[in-house]
C-alpha cells in the first residue's frame, strides 16, 4: 500500500505570523490537528504546528493566545512522498517520533499529510472487510 | 486566495471572551463558526465582503471594515486603532 492511498489531501497552510488563536480556529474549520506553516508570498514551508503544540506550548505554559505561530511551531518539514510505501512512512514516523508526516508529490510540492490516525483507520477498514483466516484450532 | 494578514488586527471582546482577528480567512471563519448572531444585516454584508476578498474581487481592507461593522452589530467591544 502506498502513502497516497491513505494520506489526507490537504492544502490548508498558515503563516508564521498568524496567532495561535487564529490557527486553532483554522484547525477546527479544516478538521485537522496539524497545519503546515508557509512563508506568505514566498511559499516556502518552514514548519508545522499541531493541536498538541498549542496545548503543551501555549495553554500549559500560560502564554497568550495572541502568541505568533513562529514562536511555538515545530521547525522542520520532514515528510515522505506520495509514492512511498506505507511501511516506510510508518518507520520514518517511529524514527522521528512523530505522529504525522507531510506528503510531497513528485515535484516536491506539498500535497497533503499522513497521520497515524489515517493509517489506523485504513487498517481498521481492512480488518472489518477481510474475513479471519481459519486457523484450524478448535476449542 | 487572498487571506494574508490585515494591516492591523481587530480585537473584539465580550464578557469572558476575546477574539483577535488578523486576516480575511480568519474573519470568515469567525463569522461562520464563532458568531453570537445567526443573522443580521452587517453580518451578511461582512460574510459577503470576506468571500469577495478571498476570491480576489475585493480588498482585504473592505473585508476588515465590514467585519468591524458586524462586530458592532453583535455588540462586541472593539479594540482597533482604525
Amino acid at each position: 500500500m502506498k502513502v497516497r492511498d491513505v494520506m489526507t489531501r490537504q492544502v490548508v497552510t498558515a503563516s508564521p505570523n498568524d496567532s495561535v488563536q487564529a490557527v486553532a480556529r483554522l484547525m477546527a474549520d479544516a478538521e485537522t490537528g496539524a497545519i503546515p506553516i508557509e512563508v506568505p508570498g514566498v511559499g516556502n514551508l518552514v514548519g508545522v504546528i499541531t493541536d498538541r503544540d498549542i496545548v503543551l506550548r501555549v495553554v500549559a505554559e500560560g502564554l497568550a493566545s495572541t502568541t505568533a505561530v513562529s514562536e511555538i511551531m515545530s521547525v522542520g518539514i520532514e515528510g515522505c512522498l506520495e509514492e512511498d510505501d506505507l511501511r516506510e512512512a510508518v518507520r520514518k514516523m517511529e524514527e522521528l517520533n512523530m505522529r504525522r508526516l507531510l506528503v510531497y508529490d513528485n515535484e516536491r510540492q506539498l500535497s497533503g499529510i499522513i497521520t497515524l490516525g489515517d493509517i489506523t483507520a485504513e487498517y481498521r477498514d481492512i480488518a472489518d472487510t477481510d474475513p479471519r483466516p481459519e486457523t484450524g484450532v478448535q476449542t | 486566495m487572498n487571506d494574508r494578514l490585515w494591516s492591523e488586527a481587530v480585537i473584539i471582546e465580550a464578557p469572558g471572551r476575546q477574539l483577535r482577528v488578523e486576516s480575511t480567512r480568519d474573519a470568515e471563519i469567525c463569522l461562520r463558526r464563532y458568531w453570537p448572531l445567526k443573522d443580521g444585516r452587517a453580518l451578511n454584508l461582512a460574510r459577503d465582503a470576506c468571500q469577495r476578498a478571498l476570491s480576489g474581487s475585493a480588498s482585504p481592507d473592505s473585508a476588515r471594515r465590514a467585519f468591524v461593522e458586524a462586530a458592532r452589530e453583535a455588540e462586541f467591544e472593539i479594540r482597533s486603532w482604525s
